[in-house]
């Protein structure tokens, strides 16, 4: 029944004002709640939106993430794509799982690690960026935190679970899933499983996109042990297999990407206690990424380019409460992750050509933050962050070493110290007006293409990518300011950043290289730019216009330039989404819309072009079948409803997305 | 404080030599990873010679050589001695010798004689033998030993010959020394240049100055940071050469005799 339980909340929690939640979170008290998982995590507004996009059952991870204002996909295929947010990504930014690392396994980053996680493993989205974006590792962009489900305890009834399904047209795709579990007293077991599978998809022009399909399986196993009544202990297991995942827009598909997730945590809650919250959590994941072209037509070579990625870590978290106004919260965590990658090329009568992408190498770190937050009074909340992060990366092997030297790189080890600190303050108004503001450094760690790269091609300018050992971490200057209002009906957040990333990394033209990938127009080897702006600003809106309907709307908008005074690639123009939700007795009804402008501020250096805007319209219907209990829901909808040949600027290649597509779901609970 | 530190230094010293006797009793075979060429008598010198190489087979272009010497009677080594070698291809209506080094040293390197022999020709059309004459010091002795060494085509060549474009008649040898085991990374990169002065006699150059280009053929790439061999000595020039990836590896010279071009060509290196 946990399904319905939640589905209930997050209905409470979407369609009416969540000034209630906020201000129980606000008292720092929120563990006293008896729901506390659920309630606790459920306060921001991204949390809020990604459970209004998860009722589309068949919506992937990708597709909520997209909707996120802060948020926008790199998108190389129609599977696997980049999350960015407020248009920092890759090693800017940390993608974590549950709180752990999972370091991707492809050097063409097919394989950031929410391809990995499917919604279905999903409790919730923790989205953090400005000055909260380095608690759990230094990162200069922000945090995206996927909170696994959790078994829970459950009196009443001992087994319960869902089966959901469904199949979309534009693609002939399927999904199934399905979630088991059971409690005792003292133990809770949680069981996932899902698939797709998905064909080449049709674009708005009924063309159908040559390597667009994908299939991927995906398990997990949570088993949970009540040790007492403050202490639980947990184990978690996640496989997830994708094949065939096709990338429209790269010389190379995917021919298997395998993720292996083990943890095990204890976590303690004493409400009685000063420190009254302890979680410590050891974890192991392991990836394994094979790029394959043996699908492509006129491709010159046959060429293999397995990688893999091992990552071994741990963390300690524990919430304290210094006074009635002060509350402390530290983290504690260290990781070891070790990467390797090569090229295999297969010439006809000679030997085969083979050479290391990522020379295997290790990255050590181990990193302490603390979060303090002071509540003077009703009027005012301070919070201060310091994270400091020691790091040691090194190159793995003799033969990893004899890569380096081709460059003159540095093979010894080196050893950096991560610093990051922020500062925020909110002042909350009458009539529920909020101001917040919010300024803050961090650092962060060049990543191992960045440092240990080794002729790394980049389909989207057309130039390898040779890595620098000499490289220094890349710093950020963060400041925030948002005005928000928690109305009876209304809830609204608006929010103004800017950001000065010093020393960013970018490839700059080397003509003392030759490119080693056939048809590549040059090297470039990561440099360093001085500094690069970022301005921007997001809005929400979650509006309760009448009792049955509701408007989510959600808008964000980037500016960005170097220090040379030209625009940072990779930036999404505005975009604006909105939703407006019907719900009556058993059935609701939607009807959507995304409007992006064009996006002509574009960084020729790295081949962008412009890209023009669209207008899409979605519409979408849920009934839930009056008889069996309730518990079969059905949907059907159209997306794309007037099969708008479009594209977004964070998409690679020039390659259209899917068209008008219909899709219908069915969802049962029991 | 100067006697402490001398009765320590003494006891390092003779702890060295200590840790250097027992090394001795169980020295490896100073022969074992190498392959036998030939073994003989060197008749008249009381000795008996081995030859040794790296690689089961001779081919054409640069060869070195490890020499063992015994004596006769005893078995024992002999680790002091003067060595010369005359290479000869015997072609039925002409003779003719090749490039070669004798050992720089009359006493042996860990028991062994380096030496080498640049081959310019295969065995194909005539059939080369190699004189080892040695002086063994031991007893005063000379005396002279014929192998016949059977020289075939590598899989790709090491070795250039050509009559240089400057003067249009000195002719060169060129081969390749190192890599012997080519790797992906830096490699060391050493030519063995020779001039023929007469049939039988062919003299180290020095004068070339050599630049190259490290290519893939099938990829049309090349690699960073080489460095073009230099002359060092007796017709070895040293320089470095960067492979990014194994493969077919395609090394395009330029040889210059002072600023004019003697020749463009290329050799291939398969790993």
């Amino acid at each position: 029944m946990k399904f319905l339980q939640k589905e209930v909340l997050l209905a409470a929690l979407l369609l009416v004002s969540t000034t209630q939640l906020i201000a129980q979170e606000d008292s720092g008290k929120i563990v006293q709640l008896e729901n506390v998982t659920l309630v606790g995590k459920s306060k921001s507004t991204a949390q809020q939106l990604a459970i209004f996009y998860k009722t589309n059952g068949a919506a992937s991870l990708e597709d909520i993430l997209s909707r996120l204002p802060e948020m926008a996909m790199m998108r190389r295929g129609s599977y696997g794509m980049e999350p960015n947010i407020r248009s920092m990504n890759g090693g800017q930014i940390n993608v974590l799982i549950d709180g752990m690392k999972l370091h991707g396994a492809c050097t063409d980053k097919m394989d950031p690690a929410t391809i990995y996680i499917e919604p279905i493993n999903l409790e919730n989205l923790q989205l953090q960026t400005g000055t909260q974006g380095f608690t759990k590792g230094s990162a200069i962009g922000g945090t995206l935190d996927m909170k696994m489900a959790e078994p829970t305890f459950n009196n009443t009834q001992r087994w319960n679970g869902q089966v959901s399904g469904g199949y979309q047209s534009v693609s002939q795709g399927w999904y199934n899933g399905t979630v088991l579990q059971y409690s005792s007293q003292r133990w809770a077991f949680r069981g996932s499983a899902s698939f797709r599978s998905n064909s080449d998809y049709t674009d708005g022009n009924r063309n159908e996109v040559a390597y667009s399909g994908y299939h991927k399986t995906n398990f997990s196993l949570s088993a949970k042990f009540r040790l007492n009544n403050q202490t639980e202990l947990k184990a978690d297991m996640l496989t997830d297999d994708g094949w065939d995942i096709g990338y429209a827009a790269l010389p190379m598909d995917v021919g298997s990407a395998k993720a292996r997730l083990a943890a095990l945590s204890v976590n303690r809650t004493n409400t009685a206690s000063k420190w009254y919250s302890w979680q410590a959590k050891v974890y192991a994941n392991a990836v394994r990424h094979k790029m394959d072209d043996s699908q492509r037509k006129d491709v010159p070579m046959h060429m293999d380019m397995p990688g893999i990625s091992k990552t071994a870590g741990m963390f300690v978290e524990t919430k304290a409460r210094l006074t009635d106004n002060q509350n402390l919260q530290l983290r504690l965590d260290a990781a070891t992750t070790f990467l390797s990658a090569s090229m295999t090329m297969y010439p006809p009568n000679e030997v085969p050509m083979y050479m290391l992408t990522w020379p295997d190498n290790r990255n050590n770190q181990a990193g302490l933050s603390a979060s303090w937050q002071w509540k003077p009074d009703s009027n005012y909340s301070l919070r201060m962050v310091a994270r400091m992060d020691a790091v040691q990366s090194q190159l793995g092997s003799d033969e990893a070493k004899d890569y380096i030297d081709i460059t003159g790189g540095n093979t010894a080890p080196r050893f950096d110290l991560l610093k990051n600190l922020a500062l925020a303050g909110t002042r909350y108004l009458h009539h529920g007006w909020q101001l917040n503001a919010s300024a803050g450094y961090a650092e962060r760690m060049p990543t191992a293409s960045e440092l240990y790269g080794f002729y790394l091609f980049n389909a989207f300018d057309g130039y390898d990518y040779m890595g620098n050992t000499r490289l220094q971490p890349e710093a950020a200057m963060n400041a925030d300011a948002s005005i928000g209002h928690n109305g009876r009906r209304a809830k609204w957040l608006f929010t103004a950043f800017y950001t000065r990333v010093l020393q960013q990394i970018v490839g700059r033209i080397d003509s003392s290289f030759t490119p080693m990938t056939i048809g590549a127009k040059g090297v470039k080897v990561y440099e360093q730019m001085p500094y690069s702006n970022r301005y921007g600003l997001e809005a929400s809106l979650q509006w309760k216009l009448h009792e049955a309907l509701a408007l989510v709307s959600t808008l964000r908008y980037t500016v960005a330039s170097g220090s040379d005074g030209k625009p940072l690639p990779f930036i999404a123009p505005l975009k604006n989404i909105g939703s407006l939700r019907y719900t009556a007795n058993r059935l609701w009804a939607q009807v959507e819309y995304e409007a992006s402008l064009a996006q002509n501020k574009v960084n020729n250096a790295f081949g962008e072009k412009p890209t023009p805007g669209f207008v899409l319209a979605h519409a979408r219907l849920g009934y839930t079948l009056p008889f069996f209990k309730e518990r079969i829901a059905l949907q059907a909808g159209v997306e794309n409803i007037f099969d708008a040949a479009y594209r977004e600027h964070l998409d690679w290649g020039t390659v259209l997305r899917p068209g008008r597509n219909l899709y219908a779901q069915f969802k049962c609970s029991f | 404080m100067k006697t402490k530190f001398s009765i320590l230094f003494s006891i390092l010293l003779s702890s060295i030599v200590f840790v250097a006797c027992t090394k001795d009793d169980v020295e490896p075979d100073p022969t074992a990873g190498l392959y036998k060429l030939g073994s003989g008598f060197a008749l008249g010198a009381g000795a008996k010679v081995e030859l040794y190489t790296a690689t089961p087979t001779i081919t054409t272009g640069y060869q070195s050589f490890k020499i063992a010497v015994y004596d006769s009677i005893t078995n024992t080594r002999i680790d002091d001695a003067h060595i010369h070698l005359t290479p000869t291809m015997d072609m039925g209506m002409m003779k003719h010798s090749a490039p070669y080094e004798n050992p720089a040293s009359t006493l042996a390197d860990h028991h062994l004689f380096n030496a080498s022999v640049f081959f310019i020709m295969a065995s194909m059309s005539g059939s080369w033998t190699l004189d080892i004459s040695i002086h063994n010091h031991a007893n005063g002795k000379s005396g002279k030993l014929t192998l016949p060494i059977t020289v075939a085509e590598p899989t790709k060549k090491r070795m250039l010959s050509f009559t240089s474009a400057a003067d249009n008649s000195t002719v060169y040898f060129v081969s390749l020394a190192e890599p012997v085991t080519p790797k992906v990374g830096i490699n060391n990169l050493e030519l063995v240049v020779y001039k023929k002065a007469s049939m039988m006699s062919f003299p180290a150059d020095s004068s070339l100055s050599i630049s190259f280009t490290p290519e893939m053929p099938t990829m049309g790439h090349s690699s960073p940071n080489n460095i073009n061999p230099v002359h060092g000595g007796l017709g070895h020039y040293k320089g470095k050469v960067n492979y990014t990836m194994t493969g077919l590896w395609r090394l395009h010279f330029d040889f210059k005799a002072g600023a004019t071009l003697a020749k463009t060509d290329s050799l291939d290196i398969e790993f």
